[in-house]
This record gives C-alpha cells, sequence and structure tokens, in this order.
C-alpha cells in the first residue's frame, strides 16, 4: 500500500476493523473445526458454533462497506469500487458457470457455498492487478 | 480530458503532495489527474480552480480544444 494511502484516516479506520474481525474469524473457524464433529446433528450447539464465523464474514462485508462510505478520496474511492467490481464479476462468473456444470453433471465435484466469500477476496487482489495495469494505481490491500 | 496542473503547480513550487494537501486528497490522485488518467468529479474541479484561483475552463480542456 503507498504511503499517501497509509495516511488516509478511513484506511486507517479499515485495517483497525480489519484485524480484529479477521483474528475473531480465525478463531471462531478453529472453535467450530475443533468442537464440531463431522457428522455433527444440526442441533442449536452445531449451528450456534457454525453461525460465528458467518459473522466474523459479516464483519468484513461491514467494513469494506464503511470504507467505502468513508473514503473521501473520490480517486482511492474509485480504485476500490473497480476492485470490488472485478471481484463480483468474476465470482459471479465462476460459481454461475460451475452451478450450471453441477446441475447438468453429477460427476462433476460440488463446490460448498462456503468458498463464495474467499472466492470474491481473490478477485479483490485480482482487480488490484486489473486497476495497476489499467490506471498504474492498485488501490488497498482491502 | 486535458488539464494544466503541472504546469500550474510548477509555477507556484508546488509539490503534488503541497497540491494533495491543498485540496484535500491524496497525492495519487493528484498524480492521476495530472497525468490524465482520471477526471475528477465536478466538485473536486471547482476546488482545483479555487486553489490556482482560476476558472476551471484555464485548467481544464477537452482533448479536441487542446
Amino acid at each position: 500500500m503507498a504511503l499517501s494511502q497509509a495516511r488516509n484516516p478511513a484506511i486507517r479506520r479499515y485495517f483497525k476493523r480489519f484485524v480484529p474481525i479477521t483474528v475473531a474469524y480465525l478463531a471462531s473457524i478453529g472453535l467450530a473445526t475443533w468442537i464440531i464433529p463431522d457428522d455433527a446433528p444440526a442441533n442449536a450447539v452445531t449451528i450456534g458454533l457454525a453461525i460465528l464465523p458467518g459473522l466474523a464474514v459479516l464483519g468484513w462485508i461491514w467494513a469494506m462497506g464503511r470504507l467505502l462510505v468513508e473514503l473521501d478520496d473520490e480517486y482511492l474511492r474509485m480504485l476500490e469500487v473497480r476492485k470490488m467490481l472485478v471481484a463480483t464479476g468474476i465470482t459471479l462468473a465462476l460459481t454461475s458457470v460451475w452451478g450450471i456444470l453441477e446441475l447438468y453433471s453429477p460427476e462433476v465435484p460440488r463446490l460448498p457455498v462456503f468458498f463464495v466469500f474467499p472466492l470474491w477476496c481473490i478477485g479483490l487482489a485480482l482487480g488490484q492487478l486489473f486497476n495497476r495495469f489499467t490506471i498504474g494505481d492498485g488501490g488497498t490491500c482491502a | 480530458m486535458k488539464n494544466r496542473l503541472r504546469v500550474l503547480r510548477a509555477e507556484r513550487e508546488w509539490s503534488q503532495q503541497d497540491l494533495a494537501e491543498r485540496l484535500g486528497v491524496s497525492r495519487q490522485s493528484v498524480n492521476a489527474i495530472e497525468t490524465g488518467r482520471y477526471d475528477p468529479s465536478l466538485p473536486l474541479a471547482f476546488r482545483i480552480a479555487e486553489v490556482f484561483g482560476l476558472p476551471i475552463e484555464a485548467i481544464f480542456q477537452r482533448d479536441s480544444e487542446a
């Protein structure tokens, strides 16, 4: 991330939110994996534990939304929006095509919905590369 | 769209960072506008005009006018 971006208060606030949410996500994923057995019934404990990492994902989405709202530098905001559009396009394209393959070919392995958000995050990184190659600036590491 | 930002900045001996601070934007924004990689919004164009004390059309020109 460029130094001038790091000085932006909205980006600093984003990273202050991102780090604890990431710690909460990793801790809750670890806890759920440790406690819930593979063949666990869908009872209140299982669902409650499994929802915790989901809440952290909601936290990430909230933090990214706040970044867009709070970024008062229109150029930096445009870079972020472009990254998110690229990520959304890639995610929709891959999951839609894979979904149709799953529909018509039972031999195609099922893609767990869990992977949609990580896929979108990979799309953000590709969006950053897209920005870098088309405009010359990547944007934040959000 | 073309602009005279680099010339106007040089006349005042301002760095990109100086101008960025006067405008309340990042240095990258100034660089992107100067190099024609980003066209500013109308409110930002007005701020730029205000900082230089010039009308917008003295700073920004359409490609066909340049």
